[in-house]
């Protein structure tokens, strides 16, 4: 069927080239004109913008599944993610913002640096609900995140950073902490795990001799920079102490399949707080 | 059958996806389902040109659509021998494309939002509401259900094809056990029923086309009853119950011997002209079987037409689509083929050409040959090529990029992936975790030990103590065991490195002695006893590392192999470091697989089950091969394992980290 379809579309065209190879050259010449043209005023504008979310973060923790419920107004099911996700999402006062989600994967989350340069914010998704168990490769890929973050040139306006608790709704609140809100408690588990496990690493990388990195011309600082803290409590990791700049914290939880209406329900906030933090953000 | 069929966006967003039981509905559900897994261990590690990929007894297959970055995948039980997965993937792929092209050209725009265009169409107000998966892919459940359940036919057609040839006997002890054309237990009732209706008429057709037309004998209907499977079961067997009471008695339920005449009587497989109960039988339950609703139309020719399956509104070709997707996909390079080289030409230029595999064939056997003058092994180059190629062909390119640029990043990339690590390569970090671990009261704490494995001369020991230096320098407190009881002079090689060691000094003030000591026992002992004694040493006399030192043996040694594991069962060490020379090339499969398996299969003597495996490797003699860093390439494909170190030279400072920059651009250059 598609065969017929398609040939009398075709011949005409390139016999028509064909016969006068003098227009066939100008228009090719002309069309790559055109084509840079337009490729050199789309790139000025999107460089020009620096308006970029990125969500980063472990793998699972929800990265996609928030972007999702953001952009689409509903949380779709999602695998790992295997490339990175780019989308625009419209605010209440009319302003857009892309949403960029990188993967977590440990061979692949390195991408991140090709979207912090014109990032506003920085979103760090950690599964709250995980978080005590795999704390240490957390806090690998956190550091990782802080490490960009400083070492980005001083002329350049850092992003806001936003820790997101996520899965808020799955983490098992004792009989104690039941009247506590879910959300806050996610929040300060997140919160106490990882400034545990960064002070961890940022002790063991303190006075530690390096091993070069293979035909490193020294441009590059060492790994380990990026947690230096100045506070009442001597140096030691806190994210309220931390150089880079304040980081926040925020509690969210999607359910799968589920469409987000205007009006949320009681039980959980979902994520209308990172909607609102994202209204806020200058 | 089938427990899991799922299609979804490279980004990871699952457009559908059915499970078929609820175990593996459960797990799709988890972070720890098969796809998940099939996607980090081995499409994010550039082996998406494997055929299928294997996990907790599921079996995974997969598909790429590459200009609409979606991925199809089946997963199902290991132990099935499915031989129409691939087809089904095929036709999936085919039909799903074809049926919701527009609606999935927006979806991955809209994960592109880069450029305005893009923000056009994401952005109005209306189009917010239109963004609904549930409506935008409705009707693509009977139309997956119509597929599979054809695919499925054919198999089981196939199959009793295959068993018609050899004697009767054998089709009848086959046909009524045949109720594996039956899908799994699917989710909704009425779906079930759709299988069913589909099954007869597939079957009527099948009847028809036998030129079996006019009346239908036993045969036919004895043949529709184990067709459609389980679900028609209990309805025909109440029907047959109900209408031939006399005949009752005859039945035998036991499992006893078959004799010839209940065989006889069982055998519905065959026209039996004579047998007016059969005749009867099957008249009376034709009605039953065939609903009139949905009986097909004639033809003039007298050919019977099944109905068209009611699919829904938008959904009426559905029918035609999918039989064009099942039998022309050989069309597809035809229509690209008739534009010509102009065609091509132009489409370049308009930024829409579109990647074939007849374009990537040549790039990718060039990029191919030039992997392996870097050095890089030839199965794992070309398993990297292809991997690359599926994840190329069908792309477009846009503008001026050359098929050859286009091939190049993408091999960039997937490099990139490979070496870069998946887990933690800082050992400092976690010495450190392991030594301020809390420990119960009674117990002591173990130093960190790490254990050298490789085959011989590749430079264990000279590695061993470059690493030991580093470790001095961080402070801590190293004990090298020398269970390296073979070759003459290996423990004596060892005595000088650690006097060196502990005159060098830590950080350029004062020696460092009593911060390295050998623990020796001679030659010709058991391997696994010293180094045991020689943790036990460190763990009393509080030191924090303890490197072992093993001596080399080649991959294919058994006997070496399993004492090598033992050493590695009693010990236990925290990290088991292969050591290979960067000058190594096709051999260095062999070396890491062998090794890798040895490890795994003789050290998991113990209740624990999977044995250790390698946890990272040591490349040496950096320094000799220039940029021929292939082996590199090579070590990290096989394992999946990170290098750790890279050794350059003949003196302890000689240790380096990979830069997989460093790497990715020595092996691409020219």
């Amino acid at each position: 069927m598609a065969e017929p379809e398609v040939a009398p579309e075709a011949l005409p065209v390139s016999s028509a080239l064909a016969a006068s190879p003098q227009v066939l050259i100008a228009a090719s010449l002309f069309v790559a004109l055109l084509a840079i043209a337009i490729s050199l005023w789309l790139r000025r504008k999107s460089q020009s913008r620096g308006n970029t979310i990125l969500f980063v973060g472990p793998p699972d923790a929800g990265k996609t599944a928030v972007l999702s419920t953001l952009v689409y107004r509903q949380t779709l099911p999602s695998h790992t993610s295997l490339q990175t996700n780019t989308s625009v999402l419209t605010l209440l006062n009319n302003k857009t913002v892309t949403l960029v989600d990188v993967p977590g994967h440990p061979r692949i989350r390195d991408q991140l640096l090709d979207h912090l340069s014109d990032a506003k914010a920085v979103i760090f998704v950690v599964d709250a609900s995980t978080v005590s168990r795999n704390g240490a490769a957390v806090a690998e890929h956190l550091h990782k995140v802080l490490h960009a973050i400083t070492s980005l040139p001083p002329s350049h306006t850092p992003p806001a950073l936003l820790i997101l608790a996520h899965k808020s709704d799955l983490l098992k609140t004792g009989a104690a902490s039941a009247a506590a809100v879910p959300d806050q408690l996610a929040i300060n588990r997140v919160r106490t795990v990882l400034e545990r496990e960064l002070e961890k690493r940022r002790v063991s990388q303190s006075g530690a001799v390096g091993i070069e990195g293979l035909g490193a011309d020294g441009e590059e600082s060492s790994e380990g920079a990026g947690l230096e803290c100045n506070g009442p409590s001597g140096g030691s990791f806190k994210f309220a102490e931390w150089e880079g700049g304040e980081v926040e914290f925020l509690g969210t939880s999607v359910a799968v399949g589920e469409k987000v209406s205007a009006e949320e329900k009681s039980g959980g906030k979902g994520i209308s707080e990172l909607s609102q933090w994202l209204e806020e953000l200058p | 059958m089938l427990d899991h069929c799922s299609i979804f966006h490279k980004g990871g967003l699952v457009l559908w996806s059915r499970s078929f039981t609820p175990a593996a509905s459960q797990l799709a559900a988890s972070s720890a389902s098969p796809i998940n897994w099939l996607i980090r261990d081995a499409l994010i590690e550039g082996r998406a040109a494997e055929e299928k990929y294997e996990k907790d007894g599921y079996a995974v297959k997969w598909t790429f659509v590459n200009d609409l970055e979606l991925i199809f995948v089946v997963a199902y039980q290991r132990i099935l021998q499915l031989t129409y997965v691939e087809d089904l993937l095929a036709s999936l792929k085919t039909v799903f494309v074809k049926l919701f092209q527009p609606f999935l050209t927006t979806f991955v725009a809209s994960l592109h939002a880069v450029n305005n265009r893009a923000v056009g169409t994401v952005n109005g107000s209306a189009e917010l509401t239109t963004w609904n998966f549930a409506k935008a892919f409705e009707g693509w459940d009977t139309v997956f259900d119509q597929l599979l359940k054809r695919l499925e036919g054919e198999a089981a057609a196939d199959r009793k094809a295959r068993l018609r040839s050899v004697p009767r006997i054998a089709i009848d002890s086959e046909s009524p056990g045949s109720s594996d054309v039956d899908t799994a237990p699917t989710e909704s009732p009425n779906m079930a029923q759709d299988e069913q209706q589909i099954a007869r008429n597939v079957q009527a057709l099948k009847n028809r086309l036998r030129g079996r037309g006019g009346r239908r004998g036993g045969r036919g209907m004895a043949r529709t009853d184990s067709g459609s499977g389980r679900e028609s079961y209990p309805n025909s067997d109440s029907d047959s119950t109900l209408k031939k009471k006399p005949k009752k008695v005859q039945r035998k339920w036991e499992n006893g011997s078959i004799t010839e005449s209940d065989m006889a009587s069982l055998d519905y497989s065959s026209d039996k002209p004579n047998d007016t109960d059969a005749q009867n039988r099957g008249s009376l339950n034709v009605n039953a079987l065939v609903d009139e609703a949905s009986l097909g139309t004639r033809t003039k020719d007298g050919l019977y037409e099944v109905k068209d399956w009611d699919f829904g509104k938008n959904t009426g070709d559905a029918d035609a689509v999918i039989s064009e997707a099942l039998n022309a996909t050989s069309k597809v390079p035809a229509t690209s083929g008739s534009m010509g080289a102009l065609g091509s030409i132009f489409a370049r230029l308009t930024g829409s050409k579109v990647l074939s595999e007849d374009d990537l064939k040549p790039v990718l056997e060039a990029m191919k040959q030039h992997l392996m003058k870097k050095n890089v092994a030839k199965d794992i180059s070309e398993k990297v090529c292809e991997g690359v190629g599926e994840s190329l062909v069908g792309k477009k390119v846009g503008g001026f990029q050359t098929t050859n640029a286009a091939v190049r990043q993408a091999l960039s990339n997937s490099i990139t992936r490979i070496l870069t690590p998946k887990t933690s390569t800082d050992l400092l970090l976690s010495i450190r975790t392991k030594l301020s671990s809390p420990l119960s009261s009674t117990q002591q704490r173990l130093p960190y030990s790490i254990t050298f494995v490789g085959v011989n001369g590749v430079g264990k020991s000279t590695n061993l103590s470059k690493v030991c230096f580093w470790l001095i320098q961080n402070g801590f407190r190293v004990l090298i065991a020398a269970c390296d009881t073979f070759r003459s002079g290996a423990v004596e090689q060892l005595r000088v490195h650690v006097r060196n060691l502990g005159m060098l000094g830590m950080n350029g003030a004062g020696d460092s002695k009593g911060r390295v000591e050998l623990y020796e026992r001679g030659y010709g002992k058991d391997a696994a006893g010293i180094a045991k004694e020689a943790i036990a040493y460190g763990r009393d006399n509080d030191f924090d590392v303890v490197l072992i030192d093993t001596a080399g043996r080649m991959q294919d040694n058994e006997p070496l192999m399993r004492a090598l594991a033992k050493l590695v069962s009693v010990n236990n060490p925290d990290k088991i470091l292969f050591v290979g020379e960067a000058l190594v090339g096709n051999e260095a499969v062999d070396q890491l697989t062998k090794f890798d398996r040895a490890l795994r299969d003789f050290s998991s003597s113990g209740a624990v089950g999977k044995g250790r495996g390698i946890d990272g490797m040591l490349v040496t003699k950096w320094d000799t091969v220039d940029d021929k860093v292939g082996a590199a390439l090579s070590m990290t494909y096989v394992t999946g394992q990170p290098i750790v170190f890279v050794g350059t030279g003949q003196t302890y400072t000689d240790l380096r980290q990979l830069r997989v920059a460093n790497v990715v651009s020595a092996i691409l250059s020219d």
